[in-house]
């Protein structure tokens, strides 16, 4: 009954009124910046990180976190209203969301995708607080060498899962272990590819290169072209509750979903994503009206909603337990984690139990608040969809450019997030995948780290990742992943899910 | 360069290339003991390497896909520039000229770039846009943006 008494614990963190309010804003800022396309959790929470620094860490963690499933919720309204997804793991949303609308049902639509999402949440903060603390107490007695292959492995992971070509993906992965070493040396104290600039000592810091990367360049993507005019489904909203019928055909693509969607979340990179495609193709195949699918069927709906909310939940398994983050959003998380002198590994549970069990929690709240936040206040967010991108654009901008500038009150800030965000223009136009970036380039001091480790501790022979059963196991898997694009079958599988993205 | 990925594998040929040579400088160290420039060296090595597999299997499909322009062909390239450029120089400005004029500035000339509004639309949009940025940001959230020439005034 351990585990009750620490969920127990965990909800009298999350109640105290300051995490209440901090959650509340965290899915109140999620929703807005999963409905507003062009800015998503990534830039929305890396432009946020800089005003939690006073704050209660906990509290922030809450906050931050609750942008992130926030967001998921968000992102199903525009899918549903407009068709047109707030981010990636609502493309599949818009299938049979949009024909629902378009049929007069986008109120059930919304409602399925609300407590499907509400289901799924649950079902991820259970098996979060069941999972998480015997990992954790395994992954305490991984030594350098053993976190240097996990890393080496979730970067393999990510590329392969990344959608478009893994040749580019690895090849940014490589660049950004390199971004991620620039600065001063920590073991020699020497500076590495700074150039003689000052801002570089301290390394490329995170915010900067994210909300570049992911928010700049999104934008500019947006201004090169003519925007279509978005139409809005202007029928009135009634009978959110979906009817029993319904019911029946919802409850269990949602409890597979949910399942499906923990577990793909632990993998590293595009969790939600996936979970949200595979959930849909299995709920077809098993559907006894597969022809419905794609016209409006409420399965394909309940589905990927639930599968990518739980997804969320799932990532944060190995931030948690192993410190290494799975995601873009988990990153700036571990970055967080840092600042607020809680960094994140096996040992955070035990000396810090009021963030693991209070951030879980509040996610289960979270929950509660963003349905009832979606439900009524529905009109809200779909005027919100009514501001016309010419104004929002330079808002966006403008947003970004405190955010970087506040760091540390230092122009230079601005001027490398500018930088990244050209570069991630360019990366978009020629089809590199940002998102290997900037996990290697988190995860590049710890590899640089434990490498350099590794290598002290075995006498300078690389044998010590293969004479060591995890690390052989762990660098096995690693090949099976390089190879298996030769796969013809898996190839073609890569190809339909990173075309289905687009 | 016909084939988008024909430059770009040689852009980042070029720079895995810069990036071993110049861990080789900051120290290599030996495996026994590797020094600070050990694991960007083979970063740089296996990207380099990687952009000349993919230099090769651009050369294969040179026939299928379209050139360069094609990128951004039906875009206003000149959009983007011309946003970039802004950006550029408030970013130059900001802390001799201070948050509040060139943020104005910078909105009132943003939001003509994809808008058809009157002139005095605009200015109040900025206007509005800048003063809701300073009340949330510097006064509820103290996140001290520059004052500059209004130092004295504000």
């Amino acid at each position: 009954m351990d585990i009750l008494h620490y969920i127990l614990f965990g909800f009298g963190v999350a109640f105290q009124p300051v995490n209440l309010l901090f959650c509340f804003i965290g899915v109140f800022i999620g929703t807005l910046v999963g409905v507003l396309p062009g800015l998503g959790p990534v830039a929305a929470i890396s432009l946020l990180l800089p005003t939690t620094f006073r704050a209660p860490p906990v509290a922030s963690i809450i906050m931050l976190s609750g942008i992130y499933y926030g967001a998921m919720y968000g992102g199903s309204t525009t899918s549903i209203l407009v068709n047109i997804p707030g981010e990636a793991a609502s493309v599949v949303t818009c299938f049979d969301g949009y024909q629902m609308a378009r049929k007069g049902r986008a109120g059930p639509a919304l409602g399925i995708a609300a407590f499907g999402s509400f289901i799924a949440g649950t079902v991820g903060v259970i098996g979060l607080a069941f999972m998480a603390p015997p990992l954790a107490a395994m992954a305490l007695k991984f030594g350098p060498p053993e976190y240097f292959s996990l890393m080496v492995l979730g970067l393999t992971v990510l590329t392969f899962l990344s959608g478009g070509s893994m040749l580019k993906s690895l090849m940014m992965a490589c660049f950004g272990v390199v971004i991620g070493n620039i600065g001063l040396d920590l073991m020699t104290a020497r500076p590495r590819f700074t150039f003689g600039m000052n801002i570089l000592l301290d390394g490329v810091g995170l915010v900067p290169l994210v909300m570049g990367l992911f928010g700049i360049s999104e934008v500019l993507l947006n201004v090169e072209q003519q925007l279509r005019e978005r139409k809005i489904f202007e029928t009135k909203l009634k009978g959110l509750l979906p009817t029993l019928q319904d019911w029946k055909e919802s409850i269990w693509p949602m409890i597979r979903g949910s399942v499906l969607g923990f577990f793909l979340g632990i993998l590293p990179g595009g969790g939600a994503v996936i979970s949200s495609f595979v959930s849909y193709g299995i709920e077809r195949k098993l559907s006894k009206h597969p022809e419905e699918f794609g016209k409006g069927a409420i399965a394909g709906v309940a589905g990927p909603e639930s599968a990518n909310n739980s997804a969320t939940a799932g990532a944060f398994i190995p931030l948690l337990t192993l410190g290494l983050p799975s995601n873009a959003v988990m990153a700036i998380l571990l970055g967080a984690l840092m600042i607020y002198n809680m960094p994140p590994g096996p040992r955070l549970i035990t000396v810090h139990p009021n963030l693991f069990w209070g951030v879980i929690t509040s996610m289960y709240i979270g929950n509660v608040m963003l349905l009832i936040l979606n439900l009524p206040l529905i009109g809200l967010w779909v005027q919100i969809l009514k501001v016309p991108y010419p104004i929002l654009f330079p808002l966006i901008l403008l947003f970004c450019l405190i955010g970087a500038y506040s760091l540390n009150s230092n122009p230079a800030e601005v001027g490398l997030m500018l930088f990244f965000g050209v570069l991630g223009y360019l990366m978009k136009k020629f089809k590199y995948d940002g998102a290997p970036l900037v996990l290697a380039m988190v995860l590049g001091p710890l590899m640089d780290n434990s490498l350099r480790q590794s290598l002290l501790m075995s006498g300078g022979s690389g044998m010590i990742f293969f004479t060591r059963p995890i690390c052989l196991v762990i660098f096995g898997a690693v090949a099976i992943i390089l190879l298996l694009p030769l796969l013809p079958l898996i190839s073609r599988i890569r190809k339909s899910i990173g075309g289905a993205e687009k | 360069m016909r084939n988008p990925d024909l430059s770009s594998s040689l852009f980042w040929f070029a720079i895995g290339i810069g990036i071993s040579i110049n861990s080789l400088k900051y120290g290599f160290g030996t495996l026994h003991e590797p020094g600070p420039g050990f694991i960007t060296f083979f970063a740089g090595a296996i990207l380099s390497l990687l952009s000349i597999t993919l230099l090769f299997s651009s050369l294969r499909e040179r026939a299928q896909r379209g050139g360069l322009r094609d990128l951004w062909a039906g875009f206003e390239l000149g959009k983007v520039l011309y946003v970039v450029l802004l950006l550029v120089a408030y970013t130059l400005v900001l802390k001799s000229i201070g948050f509040l004029i060139s943020t104005f500035v910078l909105l009132s000339l943003l939001l003509r770039v994809r808008g058809t509004y009157r002139l005095v639309t605009i200015l109040f949009m900025a206007l509005l846009a800048t003063a809701c940025s300073y009340l949330i940001f510097e006064i509820w959230l103290k996140a001290q943006l520059p004052k500059g020439i209004l130092e004295r005034i504000i």
